[in-house]
């Protein structure tokens, strides 16, 4: 197997000098690795197509509302926190905030962390307050999606 | 030494074939990125969306866009085109698969503090390609034309459409009317097979350059 050196330029907060780590080469390693890996979600989604094949319900018709109706499993948290927030903030309504919350607000964030975290560590123990964050983000994301399917 | 390392090096000494392969091939990836299967997500989802673009375009031959013709044309690619109904379920699939893999892939990023100086931009178009890959999956719901795909439009853009300010505006953009019929039909078609796909190419071109730029993050 060749190993080789590869260099890392990552200037961390601890030591300016280069750190060193082992690197395999692209080919044909890592693309081993991924080769394997896409034979077998390829196989996973043929397999998972073939037992559950895509539904078709009935056509649309405008003036039936069918029951239950969900939307897709990835708007579910947003469609929970709409059910669940059901207070107004002063003159706001509380419909706006039930939208703008997990939609703007949420998005937001996302685009704006790597500004907001200024942590220059990418040490999971020198991250504390962030892993405690993500951590609480992740277990609001999936206690909405269950709202949303509890009180739908 | 194999044989078949003995023929490459045969070779290799007569004709350099080490020269011709693309500087990609040559290049090192970190041992923990080879070895880590939490480092494959981001690829599952690429595999995902180029199973996606096949899938699609064969749907996209049988599919017909407007509100009489489209349930027709799915039930026709479900029970009379050969194999029809085996691409449109691996095209349901992968679409859900790829959600979820984008996703987990940004918890890795996000646990593993990768966005960091000097990976900030990617991190940007990573969550514009997250935003990108549910907009896909919101416009590709409503296609079928059945039950489901009507209603759950409805409370999709009915949500889009109760943000302060812009949300009319969005409404209107997304449905063409004020409600969901033929325009909206065709407007969701155009986005989910024009629009969507020409933006998400230029933006995955972008995430990889700036990943071959800058190299695939540190260790945990």
């Amino acid at each position: 197997m060749s190993l080789i050196e590869i260099e890392k330029h990552e200037v961390e907060e601890e030591h300016h000098e280069q750190v060193r780590v082992r690197g395999l080469p692209f080919f044909p390693h890592f693309l081993l690795r991924e080769i394997v890996v896409m034979c077998f979600v390829a196989g996973s989604l043929i397999l998972l197509a073939s037992l559950y094949p895509a539904g078709l319900q009935t056509p649309a018709d405008p003036f039936t509302t069918p029951e239950p109706i969900f939307p897709e499993w990835y708007f579910l948290y947003v469609y929970g926190f709409l059910k669940f927030w059901t207070w107004n903030l002063g003159p706001i309504e509380a419909k706006i905030i039930g939208v703008t919350l997990p939609m703007v607000v949420w998005y937001g964030l996302l685009f704006l962390l790597p500004f907001i975290d200024r942590n220059p560590s990418s040490d999971i123990r020198k991250r504390k307050v962030a892993v405690a964050l993500g951590v609480i983000a992740l277990l609001g994301i999936l206690y909405f999606t269950y709202f949303g399917i509890v009180h739908h | 030494m194999s044989i078949l390392d003995k023929i490459y090096k045969w070779l290799d000494d007569r004709f350099k074939l080490r020269d011709l392969l693309p500087p990609i091939v040559k290049h090192p990836a970190p041992e923990y990125a080879v070895t880590n299967p939490l480092y494959c997500l981001g690829g599952i989802a690429f595999l995902c969306f180029l199973i996606l673009v096949g899938t699609g375009i064969f749907l996209a031959m049988y599919y017909k866009p407007t509100p009489l013709e489209a349930y027709k044309s799915v039930e026709n690619i479900m029970t009379a085109v050969p194999m029809g109904s085996l691409v449109r379920s691996i095209h349901h699939w992968a679409a859900n698969t790829m959600i979820a893999a984008v996703m987990l892939h940004m918890m890795r990023i996000y646990f593993m503090g990768a966005y960091k100086k000097p990976r900030e931009l990617n991190w940007v178009v990573g969550v514009t390609l997250l935003l990108i890959t549910t907009t896909f999956g919101f416009s590709g719901y409503l296609l079928p034309w059945d039950q489901l795909s009507f209603w759950a439009t409805k409370i999709g853009t009915g949500i889009a459409g109760s943000l302060p300010i812009i949300g009319q505006y969005i409404s209107l953009l997304l449905m063409g009317g004020s409600d969901i019929g033929n325009e909206t039909m065709t407007r969701f078609f155009a986005i989910h097979v024009l629009i969507l796909p020409a933006t998400i190419a230029i933006l995955l071109g972008l995430h990889f350059a700036m990943i071959r730029i800058q190299g695939i993050s540190g260790r945990l």
